[in-house]
């Protein structure tokens, strides 16, 4: 039984974004919460699901935002930190709503990422990479940008395109963190190198935040306050399975495994990538962005930084994408900073980076990039 | 102030026999009939049909892809920067996480020629790294 269209997005709240040391998850994600009710025009007592994830640093607790914001779920489900899990959280949502264990659900995201005093406890035993110095998927990210610029001739200029480009978007949009900033491609190569060769503006944002996004059917959506954002498909797939295979595979330095999830959500969805208007990816790196445009298939294995130098990803190009500066420059929400651009996008939110016309958007998202692989997905909107 | 140290690897049931060689400075994997080998005790992936035990594995292999710390990520490493984080194809196939010893960060190369030497850290653990070939 196909879930195509079958569900909608119909409320956003989104906090501020940046240094938020006053505030809790708990807080933050109680204000997104109200604010998200808010946007839809629902009351508390309206939804009686609830998906939560926290970001690095901790997240919101279970009970907390509920018991301030009043509202009554049956349904609390948390799902793991990880960049692919935004999506995820929309699978268990619709599987949730099809199987009539709730009507309309809350999928949110809190994090206090500046406040946590460090990225792993020091001394620990029993962190197997970490004892070589591996210390998060900025490493994989790193050596991965170093196969491309040797198999493919990847230069510095092409990921910097990525970043500026992505900064042009987020200059135009207010609530972006980086709004105010103004990058060129000189700062981006005389920028300091973080993990060699990825410099600062190859890394994305560490920030507060939090936003909430309601989903319920879309008979109800088409009843409430904002025009619906309907799912047409999702898919995804890890690459542990391909370990034993291709051990390159599990750190998706021959492209992101996300073969298998683009036909279940394209088969789902009932369109090609022909149809795709405008594209949200998962950025928490420069050179993540560049290489699920290739393993997408909007250009072949290898043409991705040629793609971005052209200004492809631009409004008028051929895959406007990441819209709002997302990851790299408006702020760092896992892949909820992805959906909720894409939502933006189909709702027509999206100001001075709207896409004119677009009608379908993609969403993905990328989670796990330690020695033991991860997942891709990705979901499929359309307004 | 407490010293902060470096940490250790992981060593639980699935691994230990890894681990235990590299003590002895020997490398090993846990490798199935097909030829698929893996760093801890695992069902083979590759061929559904598992006939596996723990085997030597020769040590050499080449530098798949790299990268070099510039900004420490941990405390304990803010001494060894920069420091070199390498993914290494072993000759028979699989590929581990490890660092270049015994030449400059700048010398590292994609496809260069590297065998494993072994470090060793505490009474209990050693951890195989990699130099290139002479």
């Amino acid at each position: 039984m196909s879930i195509r269209d079958k569900y909608a997005f119909a409320g956003v709240g989104l906090t501020q974004l940046g240094r938020l040391p006053e505030m809790t998850p708990d807080e933050l994600a109680t204000r997104a919460i109200k604010l998200a009710l808010e946007d839809a025009g629902l009351r508390p007592d309206d939804v009686d699901g609830y998906i939560y994830q926290g970001g690095i640093g901790g997240g919101s607790s279970d009970t907390v935002p509920l018991q301030m914001t009043g509202v009554p779920a049956a349904m609390v489900w948390q799902v793991t930190s990880l960049g692919s899990y935004a999506n995820v959280a929309v699978a268990m949502a619709i599987g949730a709503m099809e199987s009539g264990l709730c009507n309309t659900c809350i999928l949110l995201h809190a994090s206090s990422a500046t406040s946590r005093r460090s990225i792993v406890p020091a001394g620990a035993v029993g962190n197997t990479p970490g004892a070589y110095g591996w210390y998060g998927p900025g490493t994989t990210a790193a050596c991965m940008a170093r196969r491309f610029m040797h198999l493919y001739g990847l230069t510095r200029e092409q990921l910097g395109a990525v970043a500026l480009t992505l900064r042009e978007y987020a200059n135009k949009r207010p609530e972006a963190i980086m709004h105010d900033r103004r990058i060129t491609m000189d700062d981006y190569l005389n920028a300091r190198m973080v993990i060699e060769p990825l410099c600062l503006y190859d890394f994305c944002l560490v920030n507060d935040g939090a936003v909430a996004l309601i989903i319920t059917s879309a008979e109800r959506a088409r009843n409430l306050r904002k025009p619906p954002v309907y799912v047409m498909g999702y898919g995804m797939d890890h690459s542990l399975r391909k370990v034993g295979k291709s051990p390159e595979a599990i750190h998706h330095f021959n492209g992101f495994v996300t073969e298998k999830a683009a036909q279940q959500a394209f088969g789902m969805a009932g369109i090609t990538i022909k149809d795709i208007d405008v594209a949200e990816f998962y950025d928490a790196f420069t050179i993540f962005l560049l290489s699920q445009i290739e393993s997408y298939g909007f250009c072949g294995r290898g043409e991705g930084g040629a793609f971005v130098a052209a200004g492809n990803l631009k409004p008028g190009g051929q895959l406007p994408a990441n819209t709002s500066g997302t990851s790299l420059s408006w702020g760092y929400l896992m892949g909820f900073t992805q959906l909720t651009e894409g939502i933006r996008q189909m709702r027509g939110e999206g100001g001075e980076c709207q896409i004119k016309d677009a009608e379908i958007c993609l969403v993905t998202g990328l989670g796990g990039m330690v020695d033991n692989g991860s997942a891709a997905n990705c979901c499929i909107l359309r307004r | 102030m407490p010293e902060i140290h470096k940490e250790l690897p992981a060593i639980n049931a699935s691994n230990r026999p890894y681990w235990e060689a590299a003590r002895r400075h020997e490398l090993v994997m846990y490798g199935c009939c097909c030829g698929a080998l893996y760093s801890h005790v695992t069902e083979c992936t590759a061929c559904g049909k598992p006939d596996m035990k723990w085997v030597r594995v020769s040590g050499r292999g080449e530098v798949f892809t790299f990268c070099v710390y510039r900004q420490a990520f941990h405390p304990a490493w803010k001494n060894d920067i920069p420091y070199n984080i390498a993914y290494v194809k072993l000759d028979e196939g699989p590929i581990l996480i490890s660092n270049i010893v015994g030449c400059d960060n700048k010398d590292i190369y994609i496809g260069m020629p590297v065998e494993v030497v072994f470090e060793d850290i505490t009474d209990e653990v050693t951890l195989p790294k990699f130099r290139p070939v002479r």
